[in-house]
């Protein structure tokens, strides 16, 4: 029988698999996968710490993430991918290449681990688990942003930034109120429709989601 | 119940502001009707005037309010954000049935947009208003990041290219900023939570919470989270190096929406900044957050006039130009001496009239020339006589110029700059300001004054583009003599608020 810390390092690791899971990836299902197994380890966590912590909101917020995070929105962009007129869903050349991309990643944990430390925030069992990888989540997210040229990667990327921030947000302060748990998460499903709308004038009007395309509005 | 809640006539106005523009965005879904929901919008954004105004007049009385158990909480910073959102919100409208009805006529949006258009219009005016009352942090966060989703909706009503680049780069670069914003607001949450009992209740994340408690703070998680809080609502407040979307944003937005994104949504994005602003200067005084605002606003206004020099598209010259009003009022506020945090809000209301009226006579110039190149547009006092006048009231007034509005607040900050001995910063700022003058001036003359293709025809739009320019026009030149009594008063109070926390240090 796994002890409660050992449970929580194992779903420690497994989210940060998911999360290399976006890196390491092309095509854009693959993607939208990963990120769906994150959100629902998430989740998992997130009822985790209601368990310990015995705080009945947390259990509130655990099911919103799994109902509108991992089942409604990897729906949403899952039929964007599907519609979608660009025959090939596959990331081929990133700005940064995978391999670069997963060693820079391995870095960013490394860095989370050290940042946290420096970190003035007391420590007990799920913070010193669980604040490197929401770190980890949000620089990685960072990283995907700025390194890939397909605009749905991107999305993905700021999702992920928002997975870590949630968890962050868990771990330190066992989550805000219910109220704001609930505008976030309409936010971020609002935030994400409209930004499926802007994929599919993309690949209308440039035919592709690459944001190469994106480059003719400079001062020169 | 209801007895309680509706006790005092203030809540009552509160949620009748709030409501008003949901009403009227739901009245503009179902009508449809070009000249219906056209007069909906107007007199929607009417009523939030006159509410902001008596609001207004009871926040001089009684300086701060909290209704609805603290949920909502408003004082004289929020009176000041609250009444630039109104004013400009409603001239705005006006304005719209002019711009937008061009367009209609021209065929560039059809009955569908239009309605989306009133509709984002509305809800826009929603969110912005929603940032200054709420007491809770969190659901100004959440307010804020609603303000980006709606204006993208507004960019992208075009499908051009353009439109879609730019509201691509203004939802990344916004919504990224605003996550940093979020990792600074939790933190912020996590120093209160540690010394409150409130813990995990709504309060915990209430600004007058975090105010009393500020001086528990543990000081280096203070400065670390405003250093991210400043990064992510400094992107959105336009603030240099992180404006990169700005221009672009605001340069391929409708000019009644490049209005409101300009003059008042930047001045939300700084509103959220100067609340942790206050909250960091209790905790642990205002040199740190002083120095890293003044900082910020001296890049911004060299980026500024630099791209300004350069500029050839008249849009995104405005648009920079809000990028260096934004840096004279990080910097003026950063000074932390009365006089410039006077000035600085002074100048808050000063620019979001005057850019207003640029971006509405320079939306009525770009649809008479169908350009916006600045060298392709010239002598526009001889088409549109009353719209070239406008511009150039305006243009003089953003660089400057006495008798004008900016000149009062320019100056106010300079001299709190050298009263608050801060020489190289003031040094700069002048020498800035003054690129700016003259490459601005230029542009300016060139467009007002030079020659006019000879087959352009003669004249203005009709009476509902020159209302809103005129209205402007006034205020411009009366508040660059003399600032009313009231808002006076209003400019202290909440000056006070703000320099109370550098009493500590």
């Amino acid at each position: 029988m796994p002890t409660q810390i050992d449970l929580l390092y194992i779903s420690a690791v497994i989210l940060l698999i998911a999360t290399f899971g976006i890196v390491v990836r092309r095509g854009f299902s693959d993607w939208l996968h990963a990120y769906r197994y994150q959100t629902i380890i998430l989740a998992g966590v997130v009822a985790l710490i209601a368990f310990v912590t015995n705080i009945w909101e947390l259990y509130i917020v655990s099911a919103l993430t799994l109902g509108i995070k991992a089942i409604i929105i990897p729906k949403v962009l899952f039929y964007v991918t599907k519609k979608l007129d660009s025959p090939i869903k596959l990331e081929t050349n990133p700005y940064v290449s995978l391999r670069i991309s997963v060693i820079f990643s391995a870095l960013l944990v490394t860095m989370s681990y050290f940042m946290t430390l420096q970190l003035p925030i007391s420590s007990d069992k799920t913070i010193d688990v669980f604040l490197p990888v929401s770190f980890s989540l949000f620089f990685i997210g960072l990283f995907i942003i700025i390194s890939r040229r397909k605009a749905l990667n991107q999305i993905v990327g700021l999702l992920t930034i928002e997975n870590g921030l949630f968890l962050f947000a868990v771990v330190i302060t066992h989550g805000f109120s219910l109220v704001i748990e609930i505008g976030l998460m309409a936010d971020i499903l609002v935030g994400v429709i409209i930004s499926s709308i802007l994929l599919f004038r993309m690949s209308r009007t440039f035919d592709s989601i690459d944001i190469k395309n994106l480059e003719s509005l400079r001062d020169d | 119940m209801l007895d309680t809640m509706f006790s005092s006539i203030e809540s009552v106005l509160v949620v009748s502001l709030l409501l008003t523009p949901v009403i009227s965005g739901l009245l503009v879904t179902l009508l449809k009707r070009k000249r219906i929901i056209e007069v909906t919008t107007v007199v929607s954004s009417f009523l939030i005037l006159i509410q902001g105004l008596f609001l207004l007049s009871s926040i001089l009385e009684k300086k701060s309010i909290s209704l609805f158990d603290g949920i909502f909480y408003l004082d004289s910073l929020s009176a000041i954000m609250i009444i630039t959102i109104s004013l400009v919100g409603f001239l705005s409208s006006l304005y719209s049935v002019n711009y937008m009805g061009i367009q209609y006529d021209k065929l560039i949006v059809d009955r569908q947009k239009l309605v989306r258009y009133y509709q984002g219009f509305n809800m826009f005016l929603f969110t912005m208003l929603l940032v200054p009352i709420s007491n809770n942090l969190g659901i100004m966060w959440i307010a804020i990041e609603a303000t980006t989703l709606v204006s993208v909706l507004l960019i992208m009503l075009y499908t051009k290219q353009g439109s879609i680049e730019a509201s691509w780069k203004y939802l990344l670069i916004s919504t990224v900023g605003l996550s940093l914003a979020l990792f600074g607001i939790i933190l912020f949450y996590y120093a209160n939570s540690v010394y409150d009992n409130s813990f995990n209740s709504i309060h915990g994340m209430d600004w007058t919470n975090m105010v009393e408690n500020a001086l528990q703070f543990d000081p280096n998680l203070v400065k670390f989270a405003f250093i991210f809080i400043l990064v992510g609502f400094g992107t959105k407040a336009g603030l240099a190096p992180m404006h990169t979307w700005l221009p672009d944003a605001h340069s391929e937005a409708p000019s009644p929406i490049s209005a409101l994104l300009s003059g008042v949504l930047l001045n939300c994005a700084f509103y959220g900044l100067l609340r942790f602003h206050i909250i960091s200067s209790h905790s642990i005084g205002s040199g740190f957050s002083n120095t890293l605002l003044i900082i910020l606003g001296i890049i911004s206004l060299g980026i500024a006039a630099a791209s300004i020099y350069f500029q050839k598209d008249v849009k995104r010259m405005l648009a920079f130009s809000s990028v260096e009003h934004m840096g004279i009022i990080s910097v003026s506020m950063g000074f932390g001496v009365f006089l410039g945090i006077y000035g600085a809000l002074l100048h808050v209301i000063n620019h979001a009239v005057v850019k207003s009226l640029l971006f509405f006579s320079s939306g009525s110039i770009s649809q008479k020339y169908q350009t916006k190149s600045i060298t392709d547009t010239s002598g526009i006092i001889k088409t549109m006589p009353i719209t070239g006048f406008m511009f150039l009231i305006g243009g003089l007034a953003i660089i400057g110029m006495p008798p004008f509005n900016i000149f009062m607040s320019e100056f106010l900050m300079l001299s709190s700059g050298f009263s608050s001995e801060n020489f190289l910063a003031s040094a700069l700022v002048i020498l800035f300001l003054v690129i700016i003058f003259a490459s601005f001036g230029k542009h300016l003359l060139h467009m007002v004054f030079g020659n006019p293709k000879s087959e352009m025809e003669k004249g203005d739009f009709g009476k509902l583009s020159i209302l809103p320019m005129v209205i402007l026009g006034s205020v411009i030149f009366i508040m660059g003599i003399y600032v009313p009594e009231p808002l006076q008063t209003l400019i202290e109070d909440a000056s006070k608020i703000i320099l109370v926390g550098g009493a500590n240090s």
